[in-house]
């Protein structure tokens, strides 16, 4: 039996006046993996904004739903608490703040939000250390400040590694092998595979065919002009990568 | 009505140097008045409201009866509790000298000649009202070569009982060659967060030849109080002088520090945080004279400003002819939390010197939304992510203290 976790229907919005997302619809069932493929500028990152309850979009209609609530009047925070966790394309750099303080205050407050206890500080950091081994990221790295002087692909392991910690029940990877060499990609797609348990599910967003080849995926849509175009199996991807994206513009 | 300027009866007026002393800042005092904006020094800082309050003269019989605030660290302890030293809540070092300023005046006149030696009272208004006043305060004179592991602290009290205290403070501090010491300064206050006082501090400073001196201050005045301190430092060669000044409380504060890096080597830094909300104006004001060659001054301090406040940071550099291969930098910073807060920056620079490296720079912004944003995306509330971002930003100059139980402290104070 399927649980839908995400229902996106007929979603609408913009950013200032530019409409960006025009009739949107998508349902992600409990442990599905689905990506989306679509050119640069086609509006993926404003939909990974959106759900992730970023300021400075305007949804004008239509409605999305999370686990059966309301998501779109949920605050950033709330949307995490409830199990949303977006890798970003371009993660942040916080100087000042370690890695460890900015997780430990993550767990905490998700975990406060299901009314578990904090945990103590030393479990944690042997927790943070154990799951950075897996993303070959070292206790040194792990104390230092948020991503500031992280390599691109440093940073995207770095994604990653919070992406395991946090154990979200929908993880939305935007762009998670942008910048990547051949070996961090793997490092990150095993990450990724690693939290593949039939119950977490994903929506894995991007225009290159590459990462697929090592996550692969239940579904793939093809996104142009603010909703999706075409959808189908894996094999969809392996279209796209021939036929490039023009012919599926075209057939709309 | 009694303003600041008051008829007293002090400790030792039969002395004649020290009446002299007195009535010279008593007259140049009401020459020159409250500053006003029309006053260059005081163009962004105006102490205005000083001007109508009735004020009561701090004096023995105010003292008062409290508990001393707990200390994160282990030190001496010098105590003034209403402006007026306590030696039994007084932790003194053994082997060094820690008087009450007016022994010092009436039994070791040889020292008298520290007194105002740098400081011009027309520069100063508030110096030259401490000096009509001049009696409580402490002389702490460490010897040559002795080093004191555990800090030194002078903790101001004060409470007002409803009246509107008026505390003149003036500390003579003095290391010989090669001594070394760590100066806390604490203002605090007990009771009534509505408290108003006024506290005016001087501290003079003498590192002789190679002594170094840590010297950090918290300043956490009750709200509507004013509070006015001058830090002035004497440097011979090789003396390293490390200050770090945390503002926080008061409705009116300047914390003004003038060095003076007289020979070869001598060595300042002054670093700075200031932390403020409601409408307090808080000011953080150097004056570093580079007066001889090899000579390096380092200075940085950043704010957090919300609510109505405002931050001052005014910051000269002068490099005199004969002072060739010193190095000089400057750098403010303030963070606003909101749409009303504002800072005023005024950094000057005086070179007149060949061969000297020096820089100055100053930038405001707001807290990251995408800093925000991140945070927020992995669960944590905004009210804490704020708080996240802020403790960050001051963390690059507290973690310039070097003793790692104050800088805690610090930090915590910052908070």
């Amino acid at each position: 039996m399927t649980t839908p976790i995400l229902e996106i229907e007929d979603l609408y919005a913009r950013v200032g006046d530019k409409e960006i997302i025009k009739g949107f619809n998508l349902t992600i069932n409990k442990g599905e993996i689905h990506a989306i493929m679509g050119p640069n500028g086609a509006g993926k990152s404003t939909l990974s904004n959106i759900l992730c309850g970023k300021p400075g979009y305007e949804v004008t209609s239509g409605s999305v739903r999370f686990k059966g609530k309301d998501l779109l009047v949920m605050s950033p925070e709330e949307r995490a608490c409830e199990g949303i966790f977006l890798a970003m394309q371009y993660p942040v750099e916080i100087p000042g703040v370690p890695v460890t303080t900015f997780l430990k205050h993550a767990v905490n407050a998700i975990r406060k939000h299901r009314g578990q206890a904090e945990l103590d500080t030393m479990d944690f950091i042997k927790m943070v250390r154990e799951e950075g081994k897996k993303f070959k990221l070292d206790a040194e790295m792990i104390k230092r400040a948020v991503n500031v002087g992280f390599s691109g692909g440093e940073k995207k392991r770095l994604e990653a590694l919070q992406m395991a910690v946090l154990k979200p029940d929908f993880a939305i990877l935007d762009e998670a092998d942008s910048g990547l060499d051949i070996d961090a990609l793997k490092i990150v797609a095993e990450g990724i595979n690693s939290l593949r348990d039939g119950r977490r599910s994903m929506l894995i967003i991007t225009h290159f065919q590459r990462l697929l080849n090592h996550v692969v995926p239940d579904f793939v849509h093809v996104y142009a002009d603010g909703h999706i175009v075409k959808s189908g199996g894996k094999e969809l991807a392996v279209e796209l990568e021939e036929k490039g994206y023009a012919e599926f513009e075209r057939e709309k | 009505m009694a303003g600041l300027l008051q008829q007293v009866s002090l400790p030792g007026e039969e002395i004649p140097w020290l009446n002299e002393i007195r009535r010279r800042g008593r007259m140049v005092f009401e020459a020159t008045g409250i500053p006003t904006a029309k006053t260059e020094a005081w163009k962004y800082t105006k102490p205005r409201e000083l001007g109508g309050d009735d004020f009561v003269l701090a004096l023995p019989s105010n003292n008062l009866d409290a508990s001393i605030p707990n200390l994160a660290f282990d030190s001496y302890r010098i105590c003034f509790e209403n402006g007026i030293f306590n030696p039994r809540q007084s932790i003194l070092p053994q082997g060094v000298e820690v008087l009450p300023l007016i022994e010092v005046i009436m039994f070791h006149p040889e020292y008298r000649t520290l007194i105002n030696a740098n400081i011009q009272l027309e520069r100063f208004p508030f110096a030259a009202l401490n000096s009509a006043y001049l009696n409580e305060g402490v002389f702490i004179h460490i010897d040559s070569k002795v080093e004191i592991k555990k800090p030194l602290t002078i903790l101001y009290h004060t409470d007002n009982k409803n009246q509107n205290l008026l505390c003149n403070l003036h500390n003579l501090i003095l290391l010989d060659e090669q001594a070394s010491a760590k100066l806390i300064e604490y203002h605090c206050y007990k009771g009534e967060l509505k408290s108003r006082y006024f506290v005016n501090v001087v501290n003079e400073i003498y590192l002789r030849r190679g002594a170094f001196l840590k010297h950090y201050k918290v300043q956490d005045e009750a709200f509507k109080s004013n509070h006015i301190a001058l830090n002035c430092v004497d440097e011979a060669s090789n003396a390293v002088y490390q200050a770090f000044c945390l503002q926080k409380g008061a409705n009116i504060a300047r914390n003004e520090t003038h060095v003076l890096l007289k020979e070869e080597g001598a060595f300042a830094e002054i670093n700075g945080a200031y932390v403020m909300n409601g409408w307090a104006t808080l000011d953080t004001t150097t004056d570093i004279e580079h007066l001889a060659p090899n000579t390096i001054s380092h200075q940085l301090v950043k704010g957090v400003i919300g609510g109505d406040a405002k931050g001052v940071f005014q910051g000269k550099i002068h490099i005199a002819p004969l002072a060739i291969k010193t190095e000089g930098t400057q750098l403010h910073k303030a963070l606003l939390l909101s749409d009303t807060a504002e800072v005023d920056v005024k950094p000057e620079l005086e070179i007149f010197a060949d061969d000297v490296k020096c820089s100055h720079g100053a930038a405001s912004g707001e807290l990251d939304e995408d800093k925000l944003f991140y945070m927020r995306s992995r669960g944590i509330k905004e009210e804490e992510a704020r708080r996240l971002l802020i403790d960050a930003y001051l963390e690059d100059v507290i973690s310039k203290i070097e003793d790692e139980k104050i800088a805690s402290w610090i930090r915590l104070m910052a908070k």
